[in-house]
């Protein structure tokens, strides 16, 4: 682990690299805003670009150097030193460890042990610090908000920023009392952080990231694309289309269907807009209800609201994707 | 909303604040500060925050602006043009497909000499897939229509552009867009330096000007003869030839107020071995100046100002440091065999001097750019020793599944 002193030397002419994973609406992109606000040198902050949608797995980057012209590219994160992830629920859902220098840091809002931790993401090169954020934020903030609260991860791991300066840049962003209750947060994270270092630390002088990623070599090349640039039904062209995302991670509820009470009068699979009502046309000619696509179904309720025989409920999901909240518009379109 | 982004120009800001914003927020913010009295913004997707950042200060009392949503970006042009011929100090933004909806409104406020103000977020236009994500759709076909165009680099450049847009609009009485790069810069949080309100209040005094008068009556945009129109385009075509130095003006005032520095065209490194330089403009720019930090063999050439386009300043430029070879990286193409638009003005320049140069076409629809894409161009331009051939190419583009166009991998 190297020490605020170490570090700067560090900064002074390497850049240090930070990537935090969350899902829409638990406040990552404030997250990294926070880390930039609170550096002392310059700093950029990036949101994964594209639209966000409330929890949806998001990403956002930040770039951090005592030298003004390390950090005006405005290129994208590809090799973060530290990595934080802000839902447990990301970990098997999302590469979080993709592009982490050897050496770097992980930490995760989590239950589970350092070693268990090393095992999920596959990788025994990078460090690790834990924190059971969900508990501290119901304790200090009462309601289950993560982003600043990693934050004091990242202090006790890589101090890179004062928890004074830290301090300071949630009180410029946030109210009285919100203010207040966040840096107490803060300063309990750092005491309960727990560490395993490895005894790596990264080598800031090394450019990790892969030649031509930006490319994404693997998918469809021009001279493979469709005319017109049409992805039609049948293929399996488009590997990153919106059918294979799992949009049902996003949701808080799991949908429960009861076949007894199910009349079949196909309400549910007409109002679901994620077509996640499953039908199959039966011997009889007719199509029957068989199911809810849970891979698909974001949980938005519709089809509980609009089921006149009340064969749809819910069940709130074990894990942490209830506690989006809406805030500040991350993204956009 | 938690957090209220615009929170700090609900005051006045008495002195320098270094701060850190978004691109979008922080021209909301550069707008405020210039006192406009309309804002008219077609208020859905293409749009950005900035007009939302803007309603949020109306609404909060600190802007005394009549905040006017319309049903299409069409109608926000005509709207913003009508409003400022009639005297009022306007502002509109829109981005993509929304500036192609404009076009057909465009050349009036042109036409008028009307000082209007408009931000672009550069994104891509639709075809053949939707894309959200940055290009430069404001170059294609000169779509500019005789507007002034300067685009920037980063948040302080895009918050600068923002003030800067409103003092060049009125000493020219040309209207000025204003373009940064959509997601890179738009949604970036940087650090910026926010200019003191009293400071831009000296910078942009509003001036009387021409304005629809009922005192005294007139027709705007009557249909003429052909005895007459060619008469009214020679009378803009002249109109504009102190349009560049007007700029410089501006630029040099902005200096005496906040201490940066801007020109038409800045350069960097030209006095390199290599005698060979980068041109391009926009967010790509500070990507190449960090790259630049281990490639000191290179120059870079940032176009500021890219209507009206600066030939004379380029030409003086690239003959006083003896530059040989340029790369010219731009997000946008032609299709059509020919050099696409922002090569185009610049090969236009070169003509007299016949500066070897080639254009690659990267970062199209929000495809980064990085130093893979430099090292490549520079290697490629290395061997260029005359101008036959094809003179652009694209750059970091997938050929098949495992090969990327005309890069050894």
């Amino acid at each position: 682990m190297l020490t605020a002193e170490q570090l700067k030397e560090v900064l002074k002419e390497n850049v240090i690299n930070l990537r935090f994973h969350a899902r829409g609406g638990q406040g990552g992109v404030t997250a990294s805003n926070l880390c930039v606000e609170a550096f002392y040198g310059y700093g950029v902050c990036q949101p994964m670009f594209g639209a966000e949608r409330m929890g949806s797995p998001t990403e956002s980057y930040v770039r951090l150097s005592a030298n003004d012209d390390l950090v005006r590219t405005n290129e994208q994160v590809y090799a973060p030193h530290v990595v934080a992830v802000l839902d447990p629920s990301l970990l098997g859902e999302i590469d979080v460890t993709a592009g982490l220098a050897k050496g770097g840091w992980l930490i995760v809002n989590t239950v589970l042990n350092q070693e268990e931790i090393q095992g999920v993401v596959g990788r025994k090169d990078i460090n690790v610090g834990t924190i059971d954020a969900t508990r501290i934020a119901l304790d200090v903030l009462g309601r289950n908000i993560t982003n600043t609260i990693i934050l004091g991860g990242i202090i006790r791991v890589m101090p890179i920023f004062s928890t004074d300066a830290l301090a300071d840049a949630i009180m410029r962003r946030f109210k009285g009392e919100v203010a207040a209750k966040n840096i107490a947060a803060i300063k309990q994270a750092i005491e309960e952080t727990c560490v395993y270092d490895i005894g790596l630390d990264p080598d800031f002088t090394i450019d990790t990231k892969v030649p031509w990623q930006q490319v994404f070599l693997g998918l469809p090349g021009y001279k493979e694309v469709d005319k017109a640039g049409v992805w039609y039904c049948d293929e399996d062209v488009i590997e990153i289309g919106s059918g294979q995302v799992n949009t049902g991670s996003w949701g808080e509820y799991d949908m429960i269907w009861d076949e007894e009470k199910c009349t079949d009068c196909a309400q549910c699979w007409f109002i679901c807009p994620d077509f996640a009502i499953i039908r199959e046309k039966g011997e009889d000619g007719l199509w029957h209800m068989k199911g809810i696509d849970q891979f698909h179904c974001k949980s938005c309720q519709n089809c509980l609201e609009v089921c006149p025989v009340d064969a749809i409920s819910k069940k709130l999901k074990q894990g942490p994707a209830s506690c989006a909240v809406p805030e500040d518009q991350e993204g956009g379109s | 909303m938690s957090i209220e982004p615009m929170r700090i120009f609900f005051k006045e800001i008495k002195e320098p604040i270094t701060t850190t914003m978004i691109g979008n927020y922080a021209v909301a913010g550069g707008v405020t500060q210039t006192d406009p009295d309309v804002i008219c913004a077609f208020p859905i997707t293409p749009q950005t925050q900035s007009v939302e950042g803007l309603s949020d200060v109306v609404h909060q009392g600190r802007l005394k602006a009549a905040f006017v949503n319309v049903e299409s970006e069409l109608a926000a042009i005509s709207f913003s043009t009508a409003a400022c011929a009639a005297g009022a100090r306007s502002f509109t933004a829109t981005a993509s497909q929304g500036y192609l909806l404009m076009t057909e409104a465009l050349p009036m406020a042109v036409g008028w000499r009307l000082p209007l103000t408009m931000m672009i977020s550069a994104r891509a236009f639709n075809s053949p897939n939707l894309s959200i994500w940055n290009s430069w759709e404001f170059t294609e076909t000169n779509s500019e229509m005789g507007w002034n165009c300067i685009v920037s680099e980063n948040v302080q450049e895009t918050y600068d552009a923002a003030i800067l847009s409103v003092m060049i609009s009125e000493d020219s009485l040309f209207p000025t867009m204003f373009v940064h790069d959509g997601f890179i810069i738009s949604h970036s949080v940087q650090k910026l330096t926010l200019i003191p309100d009293e400071a831009v209040r000296q910078m942009t005094p509003k001036k009387p000007r021409h304005t629809i008068d009922p005192s005294k009556p007139g027709t705007w945009g009557g249909i003429v003869t052909p005895s007459y129109f060619m008469e009214g385009r020679k009378n803009l075509d002249e109109a504009k030839k102190p349009v560049l130095n007007q700029m410089r003006e501006v630029f040099s005032r902005f200096k005496k107020f906040t201490g940066r520095e801007y020109d038409l065209i800045e350069t960097y490194n030209l006095d390199n071995s290599s005698k060979t330089a980068f041109c391009t403009m926009g967010s790509m720019c500070g990507n190449i100046i960090s790259w630049m930090l281990k490639n000191k063999d290179i120059g870079l050439i940032k176009i500021r100002a890219f209507r009206p386009f600066p030939h004379e300043e380029l030409r003086k430029i690239i003959e006083e440091h003896n530059i040989e070879k340029l790369i010219i990286l731009e997000k946008s193409d032609s299709l059509n065999g020919m050099l696409p638009p922002f090569s185009m003005s610049i090969a236009t320049a070169l003509y007299p001097l016949g500066t070897l140069f080639r254009s690659f076409i990267v970062g199209l629809g929000g495809r980064d750019v990085t130093r893979d894409e430099f090292d490549v161009a520079k290697k490629k331009m290395a061997l260029v020793s005359d101008m036959n051939g094809r003179l652009y190419q694209y750059l970091g583009v997938r050929e098949t599944k495992g090969n990327i166009y005309e890069v050894d991998y």
